[in-house]
C-alpha cells in the first residue's frame, strides 16, 4: 500500500513561535498522480512543502516521500525529487546555462539533454547571464531547473507565476507529457484554473488546516453546472424550484441556476419560455473555492 | 561530484579576489620600497638626540641644565617635556632664543626633553634632538620599547632602520586587518548571501547536506585565504628584492611568518561562516565576525601590557601566529599552526551543527 504513494504527510504541525504555520495536516500524494496544492496566500502550502523538503523542521508528525523519511533521509530523498520554490534567486554573473549545469552536476545528471529540449520549448536563451533575466525567464529557469534532472518527484510552488499566458501553455503540455512518463507532481498554487487544466487531484488547505481532498472532476460535479438564461420577459423563480437545483436566481428576465442533476426537467421548465440567451457551463475551481469559503465564513459567522 | 561548489564559489568570487590582490600586492612591495627613505630620515633623528646634553643635579637643591647645540637659521628655540617617551602629553617648558635652560627638578620618575627650533624657512619647527633624564638611556630606543608598539611586536624591542623591524611595524602590524576583515566579509557573505538572496532553497534541494554545504564554502574561503598569503608573499618578498635586503630578510622568513597567518585567517573565516548561518544576514553576520577580530586584538594587546593581564592572550588567535619569532629568531612555531587549524575546524563543526538545526528562511 505504502508502495502506492510518494508522500504521505501524517498529523504535520509546523508553529513559528506562537504562529500556526499548519496544523494537524494529513494529505497524501498518489505515485504518479499530478496533485494540485490550493489556498490563498499564507494558508500553509509553502510550509508544508519546505517542511517536506527539511528546508524546515516540523513541530510534530511525521512526513514519508518514497517511503522515506523526509528529514532523517532528507538527502536520500533529494535523489528522487525536484523543486522549484515559490520565490528564489539565482547565482548571479554566469549564463544561465553554467548555473543549470551546476546544478545538474551536484544532482549527479550529467546529460544536459533534458535542460536543452525544455529551454528550446520554454524558448529560454541558455546563453544570457543570469542577473539580465526579466521576471519571467528567471521563471522559466526555475522549470528548466526542477524538470531537468529527470526525478520521480517534482514538487513545485507557483510554478507559472510571471510566465506569460502562451508559456504557461506550452509548460501544460509538458507536465502533462511529465505525467505520462509517470512522474508525480505536487503543485501548490492559487491559479485555480491551473489546478483544473493539469491536475488529478486537489487538496485545499485555508489558514494550516486542510478542508478537502478530492479529484478534480468530483469536486466540479458536487458544485454542479451553472445555467444562465436571458428570456424575453421576467419569469417566476417558482418554476424553477426542481429538484436538484439550489440556487436560484432571477434578475429582470435572467435567470442564473446551478444545476446537479434533472437537467432535463429544468431545460424542459426553461424551453416553456421565450429565450433570448442561454449558457450553460462547468463551475470554474475559482467560482467553487470563493463559494467553498464564502460558505464557510457564512457558518462560522451564524455560529 | 566533490568540491563543486568549492568551485563555484571561487569563480563567481574572483573578480573581487583579483582586485583585491592588486591592492596586497601593491602595499606589499611598496612597504620594502620606502624603508631606505624612512631609514635616513630617522637616522637623522638618532644623530639629533646626540645634540641635546642634559645634566642633572649632583647634590639636593641643584638644577638640571639642558643645552643644544645652535641651528642655523633658527629664530627660537622650544623645549617640551614629558613622563613619556611617545611626547603625546607633553608641556611646553621653554620658549626662548636661549640654547641652554636651567631648571628645579621637581620629580622623581623618568622625564624626556624634546628640543624644537622654528626656522624662518619653515612654517612648522624641526626636531633639534631628545634627551632623556635616565642617564645612558637611548631615548628613541625608549619610544619603541613603549607598550603601545609590544602589541605589535610580540614584547620585544625592535630597531626601526632595520628591515626586519621596519616591516615587523610597517607591514606585518596591519597586514591581519586588511587579510582579515577581507576574508571575514568573504566568509560571511558567502553564506549570508545565498539566504538573503533565496538561493538556498534551490541549493538544498539537490542531494548536496548540508554539512557538505559548509565544507565546501569552507574549503573554497580557506583556499582565498591562502592565495592573498601567497599573493602578499610574492609581493612582500619580490620589494625586499627590489631594495636588495634579502639578506636581512630572507624569501623564506617572508614566507613562513607570512604562511603562519593562514589558520589565523581560517579562524576568521570559520567564525564568520558560524555568525552567517546563526543570523543569516549579511549585515548583522559582518558586524559579528568584525567584533569578533578586534575583540581578538584587544585581548592580545591587553595581555601585553602588564603580567596579570597575560591570561587574556591564551584566548586571543593573535597570540598564535608570532611573525616575530620568525622575524627575529627563525623559529615557526608548528604548534601554533596546528592549534589554529584545530580552532577553525572546531568552529566549522559547531557551525554545520547550528545550521542542521536551523529553518532556511523564506
Amino acid at each position: 500500500m505504502e508502495q502506492e504513494k510518494a508522500i504521505i504527510i501524517e498529523n504535520l504541525t509546523k508553529l513559528y513561535g506562537k504562529h500556526v504555520g499548519v496544523k494537524n495536516l494529513n494529505l497524501s500524494v498518489d505515485k504518479g498522480e499530478i496533485m494540485g496544492f490550493l489556498g490563498p496566500n499564507g494558508a500553509g502550502k509553502t510550509t508544508t512543502i519546505r517542511s517536506s523538503l527539511a528546508l524546515i523542521s516540523k513541530t510534530a508528525g511525521k512526513i514519508t516521500i518514497f517511503g522515506l523519511d523526509s528529514h532523517r533521509d532528507a538527502v536520500a530523498i533529494r535523489k528522487k525529487t525536484g523543486y522549484l520554490p515559490g520565490d528564489f534567486g539565482l547565482i548571479p554573473s554566469v549564463k544561465v546555462k553554467s548555473y543549470l549545469k551546476y546544478l545538474l552536476s551536484l544532482s549527479n545528471h550529467p546529460s544536459t539533454k533534458k535542460m536543452a529540449e525544455l529551454a528550446e520549448r520554454l524558448e529560454l536563451d541558455l546563453d544570457r547571464k543570469t542577473n539580465e533575466l526579466s521576471k519571467g525567464n528567471k521563471q522559466k529557469v526555475g522549470i528548466v531547473q526542477v524538470l531537468m534532472a529527470d526525478q520521480d518527484l517534482i514538487i513545485m510552488d507557483e510554478p507559472t507565476s510571471g510566465l506569460d499566458p502562451l508559456m504557461q501553455q506550452e509548460f501544460y503540455r509538458i507536465l502533462r507529457e511529465e505525467h505520462r512518463q509517470g512522474k508525480t507532481v505536487f503543485m501548490a498554487s492559487h491559479n485555480l484554473a491551473e489546478v483544473e487544466k493539469v491536475c488529478d487531484r486537489v487538496a485545499i488547505i485555508r489558514e494550516g488546516h486542510l478542508e478537502v481532498v478530492e479529484k478534480i472532476q468530483a469536486l466540479q460535479e458536487k458544485t454542479g453546472k451553472v445555467l444562465e438564461v436571458e428570456f424575453s420577459d421576467p419569469v417566476s423563480v417558482n418554476e424553477f424550484r426542481i429538484e436538484g437545483v439550489s440556487e436560484i436566481q432571477e434578475d429582470n428576465g435572467k435567470l442564473t441556476l446551478t444545476i446537479h442533476e434533472n437537467l432535463d426537467s429544468v431545460i424542459a421548465a426553461v424551453s416553456r419560455h421565450r429565450i433570448l440567451n442561454m449558457n450553460l457551463r462547468t463551475y470554474s475551481l475559482e467560482q467553487l473555492f470563493l463559494k467553498y469559503y464564502t460558505e464557510e465564513n457564512r457558518e462560522r459567522g451564524g455560529a | 561530484m566533490i568540491g563543486k561548489i568549492t568551485v563555484m564559489e571561487l569563480r563567481t568570487g574572483v573578480k573581487g579576489l583579483l582586485i583585491f590582490c592588486l591592492l596586497v600586492i601593491i602595499v606589499a612591495a611598496a612597504m620594502p620600497m620606502i624603508f631606505p627613505t624612512y631609514r635616513d630620515s630617522i637616522i637623522e633623528e638618532l644623530e639629533g638626540a646626540n645634540k641635546v646634553s642634559l645634566k642633572l643635579p649632583t647634590d639636593e637643591g641643584d638644577m638640571i641644565t639642558l643645552s643644544w647645540e645652535p641651528l642655523e637659521n633658527a629664530t627660537g628655540y622650544m623645549v617640551l617635556e614629558d613622563n613619556r617617551s611617545s611626547m603625546v602629553t607633553a608641556k611646553i617648558k621653554y620658549i626662548g632664543a636661549e640654547t641652554s635652560i636651567s631648571f628645579e627638578k621637581d620629580f622623581e620618575e623618568r622625564r624626556y626633553y624634546a628640543v624644537m627650533a622654528e626656522l624662518a624657512s619653515a612654517v612648522d619647527p624641526v626636531l633639534v634632538g631628545i634627551a632623556s633624564t635616565e642617564v645612558g638611556e637611548d631615548p628613541f630606543q625608549d619610544l619603541l620599547d613603549n607598550p603601545a608598539y609590544s602589541g605589535f611586536t610580540g614584547g620585544r624591542s625592535i630597531s626601526m632602520i632595520e628591515p626586519k623591524g621596519f616591516l615587523t611595524l610597517e607591514f606585518f602590524s596591519w597586514w591581519w586587518m586588511l587579510a582579515g576583515l577581507f576574508v571575514a566579509y568573504q566568509s560571511v557573505s558567502v553564506i549570508a548571501n545565498d539566504f538573503e538572496n533565496k538561493r538556498m532553497d534551490v541549493m538544498l534541494s539537490t542531494p548536496i547536506s548540508r554539512r557538505r554545504y559548509m565544507l565546501e564554502k569552507f574549503f573554497a574561503m580557506s583556499a582565498i585565504a591562502l592565495f592573498i598569503i601567497l599573493v602578499a608573499i610574492g609581493g612582500l618578498a619580490g620589494g625586499i628584492a627590489n631594495i636588495n635586503a634579502l639578506s636581512e630578510f630572507s624569501a623564506e622568513t617572508v614566507f613562513l611568518s607570512l604562511i603562519g597567518c593562514l589558520p589565523f585567517l581560517m579562524v576568521i573565516v570559520a567564525v564568520g561562516m558560524l555568525a552567517a548561518v546563526i543570523f543569516q544576514k549579511t549585515r548583522v553576520g559582518m558586524g559579528v565576525t568584525f567584533a569578533f577580530v578586534f575583540a581578538e586584538f584587544f585581548l592580545y594587546t591587553f595581555g601585553n601590557f602588564s603580567k596579570s593581564l597575560e591570561w587574556m592572550k591564551t584566548v586571543s588567535i593573535f597570540a598564535y601566529w608570532d611573525y616575530s619569532s620568525v622575524i627575529f629568531d627563525s623559529l615557526f612555531k608548528a604548534g601554533d599552526f596546528v592549534i589554529l587549524v584545530a580552532a577553525a575546524i572546531a568552529i566549522i563543526v559547531i557551525s554545520m551543527w547550528v545550521f542542521e538545526k536551523k529553518d532556511i528562511p523564506t
